[in-house]
């Protein structure tokens, strides 16, 4: 009796290591690098990276538990420029003032508060406009592309399609800044409910494009396989 | 009589400012309720700053309003 005890847990030991080696193996199958065809890819550590190639922290709502985020893409940094120059005439607004005596009516209690104020409204107007560029993204999976978008303070958008749905991917450039900085548009046309996915101004846009190409490979492959999740 | 008038006004003002205030309060509210549904949607390792950062900001906003009340 004991003997076939310790004989089964032999066995279940070994399809414990066999599993492990498998997953393990599935992983590393998983690492791949598709920009540089090297099998082990040099991870991200920039949580404010714009084109954050293999991040090495990256989760979001509703991914698969074995799900492996390859790419997470933001607006290039450069279109930031806009509210940072407007932000910047916003702080110094007041120190302009002083030439014009606008102000010189208030009492300077009430002068006092109107300053503060100012610059709590200059500091809500920096951070809405940063957390709206950090979390605009759209995210690149082993198995669907993601865009997320925040569309105002409580509203949020989020369109996912399957990488084997993708049907043709459009790189859009054109203009001055988005060829001096590389950065553009990608138009990708799926054959899911949502018929077309925008990625606006992202930066790299045709080493996404190259990654795109090389998931669609990998990803037919993995069906000749037979290797679908 | 003009000096009575001139106080009124002021007093109406102030509590203009008050109530816009109290508005921008509830703004900072919302923006943390935002950045805590953002930070669930998406994880990348910078979240616990913009937590902090939107949290600052309504110690802040509610300051201004103590400050407003106390100085006006």
């Amino acid at each position: 009796m004991p003997d076939i005890f310790i004989s089964k847990k032999k066995k279940s030991e070994n399809t414990k290591k066999s599993s492990k080696l498998s997953s393990k193996k599935h992983s590393k199958k998983r690492e791949i690098d598709y920009l540089n065809g090297y099998k082990k890819p040099t991870y991200n550590k920039n949580p404010l990276a714009a084109f954050s190639y293999y991040p090495i922290k990256a989760n979001f709502i509703n991914q698969d538990p074995e799900e492996k985020v390859i790419l997470i893409l933001r607006k290039h940094p450069i279109t930031n420029l806009r509210w940072i120059f407007i932000a910047i005439v916003m702080a110094f607004a007041p120190y302009f003032l002083q030439y014009f005596p606008v102000m010189n009516f208030l009492p300077e209690n009430f002068q006092l508060v109107a300053y503060v104020c100012w610059y709590l409204l200059v500091t809500a107007f920096v951070f809405e406009e940063f957390i709206t560029w950090y979390f605009n993204v759209n995210i690149l999976t082993d198995e669907r592309i993601i865009d997320v978008d925040f569309v105002n303070l409580i509203y949020r958008e989020m369109t996912d399609a399957n990488i084997d749905q993708i049907q043709d991917v459009t790189v859009k450039m054109g203009g001055v800044l988005r060829t001096i900085f590389n950065y553009s548009d990608i138009v990708i046309q799926t054959a899911a409910e949502i018929p077309q996915i925008e990625f606006d101004d992202v930066p790299k846009p045709d080493k996404v494009a190259k990654i795109l190409r090389q998931l669609r490979i990998e990803e037919e492959q993995e069906k000749i396989d037979g290797r679908v999740r | 009589m003009n000096l009575v008038i001139g106080a009124s006004v002021w007093m109406v003002v102030k509590w203009f400012i008050i109530l816009a205030l109290v508005l921008y309060l509830i703004f900072a509210f919302v923006i943390i309720r935002q950045v805590q549904l953002m930070t669930k949607t998406l994880e990348v390792g910078f979240e616990g700053q913009i937590r902090i950062i939107s949290y600052l900001h309504l110690i802040a906003a509610i300051a201004v309003l103590m400050m407003a009340l106390i100085v006006l």
